[in-house]
């Protein structure tokens, strides 16, 4: 089938702002956004620039805007998306535009690195691997699948009016870590989730779990960071 | 302070998703309600320091557009109720938000059933107030 992709292209050399390219490609239905996106870039016009790296969506590299929703272009197919035949194609909210489709994910990962991302135990460590049981294990299992692709932080109103905010993914993180029973830093994790730009900047807008391509729960681990936060106890 | 206000209105309304969608509507509720109740905070307050702009105002409130916007008024604020009480209970009970599409869709029910009676009642006074004169 033939489809018309409406891509919205910046080049911070020549352009003052964004402006909307169209092109026309034949696909399959069941092709997915990034395939059609490599038709463009392989076939017709090599300036197009845009980040995938796994193409399977577990590296977590090419969350856009699909007609107007965040999603990763490798998991979302063509005919699923395609609205008589066009499908638009934008970069993330909220992060600064490199060029077209990519936006420098620095300040992303700054909010990841805040939380303190890795176990903490200082504890002299075992002749083997530090055992858990398989219930402590599920306990924080929905967060453990995060691939840092950014949607959810970049669909959050909240990130969008302060890029200060966490923003949802790093919370997923330190969730992540939090109820983990080896971890003992998790009071240090929610005293820099309890500061201004922490959890509390979250108005339970509820885009973040509508746009996780790994349907996590976020604003569910959102809620119980908090509830860790108002009750003192970590369960 | 101004930029919460620009976002909600620029990326709020570009962005394309349910949860958003609510959102807003919470966000312009809330707005309503607040420059609803300081105009009319403001027009009782004139009750006892112009009499007579009171009672201009007391006028304006019969005007059709009034009365349309009064039922407008009246959605939004079951609306903002509902959907507030929705989200405080989300938020202290996390693992209800599992439950999500089901509290929305339960929260716009109780906001229908509770604003047809109401637009009902309000829309016949109107109705039979401009009949009367
Ligand atoms: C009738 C009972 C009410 C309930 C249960 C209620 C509930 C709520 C809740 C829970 C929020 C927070 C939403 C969030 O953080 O995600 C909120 C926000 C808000 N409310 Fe209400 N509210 C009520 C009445 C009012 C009234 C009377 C006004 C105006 C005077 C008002 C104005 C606002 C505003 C301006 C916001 C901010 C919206 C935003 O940040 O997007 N509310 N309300
Ligand atoms: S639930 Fe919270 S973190 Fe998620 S999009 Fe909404 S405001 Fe942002
Ligand atoms: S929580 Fe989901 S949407 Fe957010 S970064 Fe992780 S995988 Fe992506
Ligand atoms: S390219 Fe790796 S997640 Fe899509």
């Amino acid at each position: 089938m033939k489809i018309t992709l409406k891509i919205k292209r910046f080049n911070p050399e020549v352009d003052k702002k964004p402006h909307w390219e169209s092109y026309t490609v034949e696909v399959e239905p069941t092709d997915r956004v990034l395939d059609a996106l490599h038709e463009v870039k392989w076939t017709q016009d090599g300036t197009l620039a845009l980040r995938r790296s796994c193409a399977h969506g577990i590296c977590g590299s090419d969350a856009m805007r699909i007609n107007g929703r965040n999603m990763l272009a490798c998991k979302a197919l063509i005919k699923d998306v395609a609205k008589d035949g066009v499908i638009t194609v934008e970069p993330i909210l909220g992060l600064p535009v490199v060029k077209d489709l990519i936006v420098d994910m620095e300040p992303f990962f700054a909010h990841y690195r805040a939380i303190m991302p890795y176990l903490v135990n200082n504890d002299p460590p075992p002749e083997r691997e530090r055992l858990q049981s398989p219930e402590d294990r599920a306990r924080y299992d929905d967060t453990t699948k995060c691939i840092l692709c950014a949607c959810c932080t970049t669909s959050c109103p909240s990130f969008w009016a302060r890029g200060e905010y966490v923003g949802p993914a790093a919370i997923v993180q330190a969730h992540r870590f939090i109820f983990d029973s080896r971890d003992q830093a998790g009071e240090e994790r929610l005293r820099i989730l309890s500061e201004p730009d922490g959890v509390w900047r979250c108005r339970t807008v509820f885009n973040c779990t509508e746009a996780c391509p790994r349907g996590i729960q976020v604003t569910k681990a959102i809620g119980e960071v908090k509830e860790a936060l108002r009750t003192g106890v970590i369960r | 302070m101004l930029r919460p206000l620009i976002v909600s209105f620029r990326e709020g309304v570009a962005y394309r998703a349910k949860g958003n969608l609510l959102w807003l509507l919470h966000r312009i509720s809330g707005l309503g309600i607040v420059v609803f109740l300081g105009f009319h905070i403001f027009g009782m307050s004139m009750a006892a320091f112009n009499p007579a702009l009171h009672e201009r105002a007391l006028e304006l409130y019969k005007t059709p557009p009034f009365a349309i916007g009064e039922l407008l008024l009246a959605f939004l604020l079951i609306f903002h109720a509902v959907n507030g009480t929705r989200i405080a209970i989300l938020e202290l009970r996390p693992q209800l938000w599992e439950k999500q599409e089901l509290a929305t869709r339960l929260s716009l029910i109780i906001t229908a059933l509770l604003t047809a009676p109401t637009l009902a009642i309000m829309a016949y006074k109107s109705i039979s107030h401009f009949l009367a004169h």
